[in-house]
């Protein structure tokens, strides 16, 4: 190699390195910036999940002693502290829908709070809305059990059991023979509760008062709860807090 | 690659077509997750009606979609980190074009709450499957094109110098540059 030739190439490695510098310093700066926005996307999502977490967050149950619970002649079921007549808190549900369940899950102990605590008045109504098999016979067949049981305080325990084993939409379930041992879990002792469920003795009576007060109350869909009459958002129902606020405000 | 082997109005034209893509996809997250955010219990309901994942999982995913959703559509919209948000917008889209393929082949009915009313979801679902599917996988497809050819006109990744130098600004011969480049933010 010439002299020449090697000064060449000693600068031309020269304008490389700068060159290879520069690029080292730019890459460096993206990947601080790259780094510093998936940070906040990231805390973003993080946020945003806790906050999801934390208004489903469910309420503890109450220490003291749960609120009178009083099975009704028409298959409704009253929860409340007596001489508690208002806000009447509503809950259409029915037995067979994740929705329901989920209502169930995320709520349901701050119905049992509030009626306890004597700021409202709850009050169960377990229709049954699905118009094909196998969900329909599902819901028809729990809502019957669930009038084979006279006993209040047995009445909810039936209820929540058979929230914590929904079957799924698309699978026959709630089988009589199940309905009887859940009922027997639940502290139901009436000797002619076995018969009543295997017979399904209330089916008629489950399906006339769905019907009736589906249209009555213009239910659209389940679950569906009303304040006083008035159906509350989704968004507030599955909401613990603002439930409970809800409620609150309008006991005043 | 093919950018570079197309003609030169074809060429142009794609940094617009990714940005329509762009906006579109991140339009429909935001759109989705926006709908989503207030009721978090709907989406677990929604992703418990799959039956694809345990209870436990599917909740903390129900939690957590909506807020994805937003933030990666946003990404999208602004064009800020366009090649992951693509990825996992796509990602996302394929994940939806799954779960209600298994639900229709499973024949679940996926709609949150429950409906009584007539019959009519009987007849209407199965269509309504097809068209959610298509649909979906239309948005996947615009999602590989936004990572394919990020990040488009109008991107905040050109602004901050993050896209590489296929923006078109930069000379011909740094193209290359630009590819490596590009590479590492996929993997970033």
């Amino acid at each position: 190699m010439s002299k020449g030739e090697r000064m060449k190439t000693t600068a031309r490695e020269k304008i490389k390195q700068q060159q290879a510098a520069q690029r080292q310093r730019e890459k460096r700066r993206r990947v601080v910036t790259y780094a510093a926005v998936g940070v906040v996307a990231l805390a973003a999502i993080g946020g945003g999940w806790l906050y999801a977490a934390s208004r489903s967050q469910s309420e503890e149950a109450a220490g003291g002693d749960q609120a009178p619970v009083t099975v009704q002649s028409d298959g409704s079921v009253v929860m409340a502290r007596s001489g508690v007549e208002k806000p009447v808190l509503d809950v259409y549900e029915d037995f067979q829908c994740p929705a329901c369940k989920q209502l169930e899950t995320v709520s349901g102990q701050t119905f049992k709070n509030l009626a306890a605590e004597g700021k409202a008045k709850v009050v169960y109504h377990p229709i049954s809305i699905f118009q094909r098999e196998p969900t329909r016979g599902n819901s028809l067949r729990a809502g019957a059990a669930a009038r084979c049981v006279a006993d209040g305080r047995q009445w909810l325990a039936f209820h929540d059991i058979l929230y914590k084993n929904q079957p799924s939409e698309t699978v026959e379930g709630f089988k009589t023979n199940d309905l009887v041992t859940w009922g027997k879990e639940a502290g139901v002792t009436s000797p002619d509760f076995e018969q009543c469920v295997t017979s399904q003795k209330h089916a008629q009576a489950q399906l006339s008062y769905a019907d009736k007060v589906i249209k009555e109350q213009k239910i659209e869909g389940t679950p569906t709860v009303k304040l006083n009459g008035v159906a509350l958002e989704g968004n507030v129902a599955f909401t613990p807090q603002q439930l409970r606020d809800q409620v609150t405000k309008a006991a005043k | 690659m093919i950018a570079s082997s197309a003609s030169l109005p074809a060429r142009s034209a794609i940094p617009l077509v990714t940005t329509v893509a762009r906006l579109v996809l991140g339009g429909v997250l935001i759109a989705a997750g926006w709908l989503k955010i207030g009721n978090p219990s709907d989406s677990v309901v929604a992703v418990k009606a799959y039956q694809l994942l345990p209870d436990s999982v599917a909740t903390t995913v129900g939690y957590g979609l909506p807020i994805i959703e937003i933030v990666v559509g946003v990404l999208l919209v602004v064009g800020l980190m366009t090649k992951v948000a693509g990825v996992i917008a796509a990602l996302l889209m394929l994940a939806f074009v799954f779960g209600i393929g298994w639900a229709w082949a499973h024949g679940l009915r996926i709609d949150c709450g429950c409906f009584g009313g007539g019959g009519e979801l009987g007849v209407g679902q199965e269509p309504s499957y097809l068209l959610d599917i298509l649909r979906d996988f239309g948005l996947v497809l615009l999602g590989v094109w936004t990572v394919r050819f990020a990040p488009g006109a109008f991107a905040l990744d050109s602004t901050l110098g993050l896209a590489g130098d296929t923006g078109g600004d930069g000379p011909a011969d740094d193209d290359d540059h630009g590819e490596d480049d590009q590479d590492k933010g996929t993997r970033a």
